[in-house]
């Protein structure tokens, strides 16, 4: 690839892109590699090979570079399937660099010597500096309306509510969570009952603020026949007498339907 | 002096910010139930677009200034759909193909079992990209999605102004010609969603701008050309059904014309083979479900057009919700209608005055902007659709493809009425408005009006994030059940299939939708439920609950989601009995296998 430095500079890019998305553990470093390594760079490499020492304007360039590296990426996962190890980050951070470097020596190859290094610079417009300040602000604003959107709000409207639940700890089925979500506005308490059986009765004072879970193991004593029926029942603390939710389970859990 | 720094690109891009920020403001409101007047919404979406239609219309931009205002069109407006629906995908299609990549990711390979949509895995273009950059990344389905959906959208703008620009022989009219295909119904959400026509349209774009280019360049050129057609066309193939097969449409009509009018120029019946043969090929090897998915909806549009002709059935009413389980929403307010028709009428005199002009240019001989022109018609012709009840999403869903022609030939109509005269300026103005209608009018027709503006899926209370019931139910699965099969109302389905990543089967195939439905327990409805192995059920009273675009949003006081079914379907379950593992309020979750 001796004399094209573009060609180069895109096999050095797609390696590097690929080291990084598939060594670094920081999720923004390995997306800054990763967005050129899949919606560029193959692209890039592939329209180098269609057209070789042809002209194309720079923009249907870099359009095609990404058009075709999307196609890239559909046609990718497709034979990557092919194989036992399938679709993988190491899968990927291979396949996508051999797909530049081996479409950059096909463009190198076509070529035309005489066309090396001759290779006509695009002017790009410098804008002033009062454009380039309105273009900053513009990025600023549409940033901020992008937070705003990823921003969960208070919406005092919407109806709040707890949820209990209950499942077997693990697959010995001798003991279960018992768990209490409060997706309410506000701090609330409430009393949790347990019964185990008809003999074993336990009860926890729960308070919770909105998004917390307290999740409570309550032991299920093994029994020589027969199932332990696993009661859960929630209160709130303004209303003491009346159920609020109540979850139940019979262990050890049956395999078959009713 | 004024008026051109006024029109200057980067004031353009600092308004489509503040028209983006606006749309956010009105989301941000409505999330926080605020219920805000959706003017501040479509205020936003106006000060996006006029400013960039405005300049559009004129004469002075370079082809490259051109080039970058599609650009910022297409980007200031996959904004406004980010924007309606951050941290989640929310839309019913997108749950769907978040699962399928959600699986390659987990599995490492294709064509997993998806219970919604099974054809969908067999399909998994957009999922086996996106799956590279989940990988890569280490992000979610949905950062990684809206990175793949927003390069196919700026992809597409761009493919469509070149491929405008070369028929047209005009970079204004190019432009022009992409304002107006942003007024197509499915442009603004639809077309963005994480589904796989948001993928495989634009590649469709740039397969005939590719095509267009190669019938221009010299021959030398035409090998290289091929080389995005050829792609593009294999492409398409495993990334959706329609798409594939509208494109060999295409190049089949293109090689009939091209023989039949004796073009000089090569036929295109290689690609045309490609294309037929790549399509059927994947239909009869790889994606035989399609058949069945397929053509039923295919099949009941026709019956229902034939039954609405005759009289049979009364015609649906425009603007009228489809689905007859949801509660009663917000219908369409006479104004927004009158918008939306006033759209049609503007677009139907583009055309007429397009038409009028392509009759007397040079373009009408050749082959593709002939399809172009039949795509214009068709795109009236699909319109007729939207009133026979069943087969409205049929002409909804193909007018994405024809309205390609109507924006083709919107752009004769334009130049017809931009004509060089005393008062220029005035009709920059009135174009300007009428695209804006066409803009707004099209977004209005495309997505039901009650939720054009976003609802709460989360939110905060006391400085901490509270779940939706639906969300709630789902992020616990996540957490505790590794995969399990689910029965469940559409809505907490598809919830449960992403975030959830669990098997969660909805709707009627099989009828899971009578099981959760019904207050009584039929005597078939336990084998059906052992017969596809799913030992959860999700019990929910919410009459939204099977509402796919409603149902997974939190509960708001005298706004939506408070009507309720009968205690019985709870308690039907309750009595079996069976173990009741989860209670939310409205939602309960049932595990057969856990019984006495």
């Amino acid at each position: 690839m001796k004399g094209h430095r573009d060609l180069k500079l895109a096999c050095l890019a797609a390696v590097l892109c690929a080291l990084v998305a598939a060594l670094v553990p920081w999720e923004i470093v390995r997306l800054v590699a990763a967005l050129p390594l899949t919606l560029f760079l193959p692209g890039y490499a592939i329209v180098a090979a269609a057209f070789g020492s042809r002209e194309l304007v720079l923009p249907k360039r870099i359009v095609l570079s990404v058009a075709t590296s999307l196609m890239t990426l559909v046609l990718g996962a497709f034979v990557l399937n092919v194989f036992p190890f399938g679709l993988r980050t190491a899968s990927w951070a291979v396949l996508l660099p051999l797909v530049v470097v081996g479409a950059a020596r096909g463009a190198a190859l076509r070529r035309d010597p005489a066309a090396r290094g001759a290779r006509r610079r695009t002017a790009i417009p410098r804008p002033g500096a009062a454009s380039l300040a309105l273009v900053a602000v513009a990025v600023l604003i549409a940033a901020a309306a992008l937070v705003l959107a990823q921003k969960p709000l208070p919406a005092k409207n919407a109806v709040g509510y707890s949820a209990l639940w209950m499942l077997p700890t693990d697959s010995r089925e001798d003991a279960v969570a018992v768990g209490v979500i409060s997706n309410e506005h506000d701090y609330t308490s409430y009393r949790l009952e347990v019964n185990v059986g008809n003999s074993r009765s336990k009860t926890y004072r729960v308070h919770l603020y909105p998004g917390e879970e307290q999740v409570y193991e309550v032991d299920v004593p093994p029994r020589a026949s027969g199932r332990t029926h696993v009661v859960a029942t929630l209160y709130r603390k303004g209303r003491p007498e009346h159920v609020y939710r109540r979850v139940n389970s019979w262990l050890p859990r049956q395999t078959t339907f009713p | 002096m004024v008026q051109a720094r006024l029109e200057s690109l980067p004031v353009i891009a600092l308004l489509a910010a503040i028209g983006l920020f606006l749309c956010s403001l009105a989301n941000a409101l409505a999330r926080a139930t605020l219920a805000p007047t959706e003017l501040i919404y479509w205020l936003g979406l106006l000060i996006i677009a006029l400013p960039i239609f405005f300049r559009l219309s004129s004469t002075k931009p370079s082809y490259r200034e051109r080039f970058a205002l599609v650009l910022l069109l297409g980007l200031a407006l996959y904004g406004v759909k980010l924007v309606h629906d951050s941290i989640f995908f929310t839309f019913s299609d997108e749950f769907v193909h978040a699962f399928n990549a959600h699986n390659i990711a987990q599995y490492h390979h294709l064509y997993h079992f998806n219970p919604a949509i099974p054809t969908t895995p067999y399909y998994p273009g957009l999922e086996g990209a996106t799956s590279s950059l989940m990988m890569l990344t280490g992000m979610s389905s949905y950062g990684a999605g809206i990175f793949v959906v927003g390069a196919a959208r700026l992809t597409f703008m761009a493919a469509l102004f070149f491929l405008f620009a070369r028929l047209s022989g005009s970079a204004r009219g190019a432009g022009l010609g992409v304002a107006i295909y942003a007024g197509t119904s499915n442009f603004l959400f639809w077309g963005v969603q994480f589904s796989y026509e948001s993928l495989s349209l634009p590649l469709l774009v740039v397969v005939l701008m590719a095509f267009a280019e190669r019938e221009e360049a010299p021959p030398a050129y035409r090998s290289a050309w091929a080389v995005p057609i050829v792609l593009g066309i294999l492409a398409i193939t495993i990334t959706h059904h329609l798409s594939s097969y509208a494109l060999a449409a295409i190049f089949v009509a293109l090689a009939v014309l091209y023989r039949v009018m004796k073009v000089e120029r090569p036929n295109p019946w290689p690609f045309a083979l490609l294309s037929v043969g790549a399509a059927l090929g994947w239909l009869l090897i790889a994606a035989r479900s399609t058949t069945g998915y397929l053509f039923p909806v295919l099949e009941e549009a026709i019956k229902a057009i034939a039954k609405t002709a005759s009289g049979e059935s009364a015609p649906r009413t425009l603007f009228h919700q489809a689905s007859t389980t949801a509660e009663v929403v917000a219908s369409t307010p006479l104004a927004a209608r009158a918008v939306a028709l006033l759209a049609v009428a503007a677009l139907a005199a583009l055309i007429f005055l397009g038409l009028r002009v392509l009759r007397r240019r040079d373009e009408r001989r050749e082959p593709l902007v002939i399809l172009l022109c039949v795509g214009a018609l068709a795109f009236f012709a699909a319109l007729t659709l939207r009133f026979a009840p069943a087969a409205w999403e049929t002409g909804n869903r193909a007018g994405g493809y024809f309205f390609l022609g109507v924006a083709f030939v919107g752009i004769y109509g334009a130049a017809e009425f931009l004509r060089r005269g005393p008062n220029l300026l005035r009709r920059r103005v009135l174009l300007t408005g009428a695209l804006g209608i066409v803009l707004v009018g099209g977004a209005i027709s495309g997505w039901p009006w009650d939720i054009q503006l976003a609802r709460p899926l989360q939110a905060t209370a006391d400085g901490n994030e509270v779940d939706s019931e639906s969300l709630a139910v789902a992020e616990w699965a996540r957490e505790r059940l590794d995969g399990s099969r689910f029965a469940a109302p559409e809505a907490t389905a598809r919830t449960l299939l992403a975030p959830g990543g669990q098997v969660a089967f909805g709707g009627q195939g099989p009828d899971i939708e009578d099981i959760v439905d019904e207050p009584q327990l039929e005597s078939w409805q336990l084998p059906l439920l052992e017969q596809h192995n799913l030992p959860y059920v999700v019990a929910d009273r919410r009459l939204i609950s099977e509402d796919t675009l409603r149902g997974m949003y939190f509960t708001v006081k005298d706004q939506y989601g408070s009507a309720l079914r009968e205690p019985g379907v709870v308690h039907k379950f309750s009595r079996i009995p069976a173990g009741r593992i989860w209670e939310g309020g409205h939602i309960s979750v049932f595990n057969l296998e856990d019984r006495p």
